[in-house]
């Protein structure tokens, strides 16, 4: 978003009279308290999702929400969940790292070298028919492939392990770094590349010594969509990792049953399982468009 | 520059081998096992039974219009009526309420949002990127974020229209529609900022000069929207009509964790039944059967998706 054309709608054309200035103003006003509306609508559920991890049951039930003035902020429930809850917590972070970081890894690296293929070359199916079918992945619901790739992780006897998750994870996300990665090479000027085939640069040593250093910003990004995705996964987890390799969020959703409603409890897992990749969001604001929408809006 | 050179098949070979062998595979794995009776316990199941799964669900789907007791239930589905798995019919409803209603809200309040940022204010950008949290947040996580705000008896939702109606309150988990509505307002609200960044990209390319010249016939706000910024940026809002509604095809996670499928199968979304007659009950051919009535939906969606971007990908440079 660094170099947009920002619309200027309200910039207030030379008045001639005060009441056209003063409309200007209100209009001005107005656009302020919808914005503020906007960003309240949106963190506000956060907001009090991290009010309710800091209290015990008894104050969560009630509507107090200022720490201090109103209530006693307590550490008791991400201490019981971070501490006590110890080892279940703990397996299940860590799966959910190894998960995440392994299949981004896996389809960052598949990515990088399909995107530059798909940004450099041109083949004879039509680089819009490879696209689609990669897009596909996305288009389909999930529920067509969780039969049959439980049954593939099966066979491979790879159910409840990190492997599997990376497998089927890295099939989610590579989309993602597929496209993002196809289109910064895209936009990517040939002369540099030029320069080094006249050079005598062989097209693996263009890849790698030229192109590939100057991509790094898009390769961050995608690695941290990929990273976000593949943490949120929930559904294939539910079905192929349910004990040793079970990620966090399948921890999570399997609490309410265990515990009842205790909303103190509820909240502080719910911050444990968002907090990482909504933060890691905050990085790559530039690349959320054409990511998400897998560059058909040019963001 | 060497796009015809022979590296190029290396370098996009292993993610075509990936995806044919991790997509496309299972995908036609699947269209094969929905026409078998394969149960996971059941050695002896896999048979090949025909269209059987497929009129089964097709049957389902039409018990949510025609009542398989009454008269003319009898007539329409004939001996089988009682048979007939009318749970499919129950997601029907939920399903399509969530999708059109979750396609349509996020669409409107995203392109609200983005006119608003579309505006020259000092900071914007902070909050712009505050916007998009939600988009990263585990749908799975945000179930729970549903059971604290629209908890019935002291749920800050409730709690507020408590104090503004005077002690009325709202069954949000015990009654069919307001659950269906909580599910809708929870994706409604991790969907509406995806509406909203694309939106607003798409409002930031339009070109400043077709503003300035407008402005010398008005300065009606609303004529400037309707006039110059709608019908340039109804492309994208197309394009994410179209991601939205496959997106919300899928809603799972959410009626999941939050309220397991419940009251009675109220928010039990099409996805979630296929789910748990594939992979609870482990009726695979039957489950497989239901995930490829929604493939085929969802094929019919992303084509014409797909024929919106064909010419912008069909050369390696067009960026």
């Amino acid at each position: 978003m660094a170099a947009t054309k920002q619309v200027h709608l309200d910039t207030p054309a030379p008045s001639r009279s005060t009441a056209k200035d003063w409309q200007a103003r209100v209009g001005r006003a107005l656009l302020w308290l919808g914005v503020i509306i906007a960003v309240v609508w949106t963190l506000f559920p956060f907001i009090w999702a991290v009010r309710t991890s800091f209290m015990t049951q008894v104050e969560a039930l009630s509507p107090v929400f200022i720490p201090w003035v109103q209530f006693t902020p307590t550490l008791a429930n991400w201490d019981a969940e971070l501490n006590l809850g110890g080892r279940e917590t703990f397996l299940a972070l860590r799966n959910s790292v190894i998960i995440a970081v392994g299949a981004t890894v896996v389809a960052c690296t598949i990515g990088t070298l399909t995107g530059y293929a798909l940004g450099r070359f041109q083949y004879k199916i039509g680089n819009s028919n490879i696209i689609s079918w990669v897009m596909s992945q996305r288009f389909m619901p999930p529920i067509a492939t969780l039969i049959p790739i439980f049954i593939v992780i099966q066979t491979l006897k790879l159910l409840d392990t990190h492997l599997g998750m990376i497998i089927v994870n890295t099939t989610f996300v590579i989309p993602f770094a597929i496209l993002i990665m196809r289109d910064f090479f895209a936009d990517f000027p040939d002369e540099i590349e030029e320069a080094a085939v006249v050079d005598g640069a062989s097209p693996w040593q263009v890849f790698w010594r030229v192109a590939l250093p100057l991509a790094t910003p898009a390769l961050t990004a995608a690695a941290i969509i990929c990273f976000a995705f593949a943490w949120n996964e929930f559904l294939f987890a539910s079905v192929l990792a349910t004990r040793e390799a079970k990620p966090y969020t399948y921890l999570v959703a399997s609490t309410s049953t265990a515990r009842g409603v205790h909303f103190p409890y509820l909240a502080t897992r719910m911050m444990i399982a968002i907090t990482l990749p909504v933060l890691l969001s905050l990085f790559v604001q530039r690349y959320i468009v054409r990511g998400l929408t897998f560059g058909a809006v040019k963001g | 520059m060497y796009r015809k050179n022979r590296m190029g098949l290396l370098f996009l070979l292993p993610g075509v081998i990936w995806i044919l062998a991790f997509t496309i595979f299972p995908l036609l794995y699947s269209l094969a096992l929905s026409f078998t009776d394969r149960q996971l316990a059941r050695p002896t199941s896999g048979q090949f039974i025909g269209f059987e799964n497929y009129s089964k669900v097709f049957q389902g789907i039409a018990s949510s219009v025609i009542d398989t007791r009454s008269e003319q239930g009898q007539a329409f589905f004939g001996a089988g009526a009682s048979a007939v798995d009318v749970r499919v019919g129950e997601t029907i409803p939920t399903t399509i309420f969530l999708t059109l209603g979750s396609t349509l809200l996020t669409l409107l309040l995203g392109t609200g949002i983005a006119w608003l940022f579309n505006h020259d204010f000092a900071g914007l950008r902070i909050f712009r990127s505050v916007m998009t949290m939600p988009l990263f947040a585990a749908p799975v996580a945000l179930g729970f974020m549903g059971l604290i705000l629209f908890n019935e008896q002291s749920g800050i939702i409730n709690t507020v229209i408590k104090a503004v109606t005077g002690g009325q309150w709202v069954p949000w988990f015990s009654q069919p529609w307001p659950a269906r509505t909580a599910v809708l307002l929870l994706d409604t609200w991790q969907w509406t900022p995806f509406v909203f960044v694309v939106v607003l990209a798409a409002m930031q390319s339009i070109p400043t000069e077709l503003y300035e010249a407008a402005r010398l016939d008005t300065r009606n706000s609303w004529q400037l929207f309707s006039r110059i910024t709608l019908p340039l940026i109804l492309p994208a809002l197309g394009t994410i009509g179209m991601l939205r509604l496959v997106e919300t095809f899928k809603i799972l996670d959410i009626p999941l964790s939050m309220l397991g499928g419940g009251p009675g199968s109220a928010t039990q979304t099409y996805s979630y039944y296929a789910y748990q007659v594939g992979l609870k009950n482990f009726q695979m051919g039957y489950g497989s059967a239901l995930g490829y009535v929604l493939v085929i939906v969802c094929i019919i969606i992303s084509t014409l998706y797909f024929r919106r971007m064909r010419s912008r990908y069909d050369q390696p440079k067009q960026g």
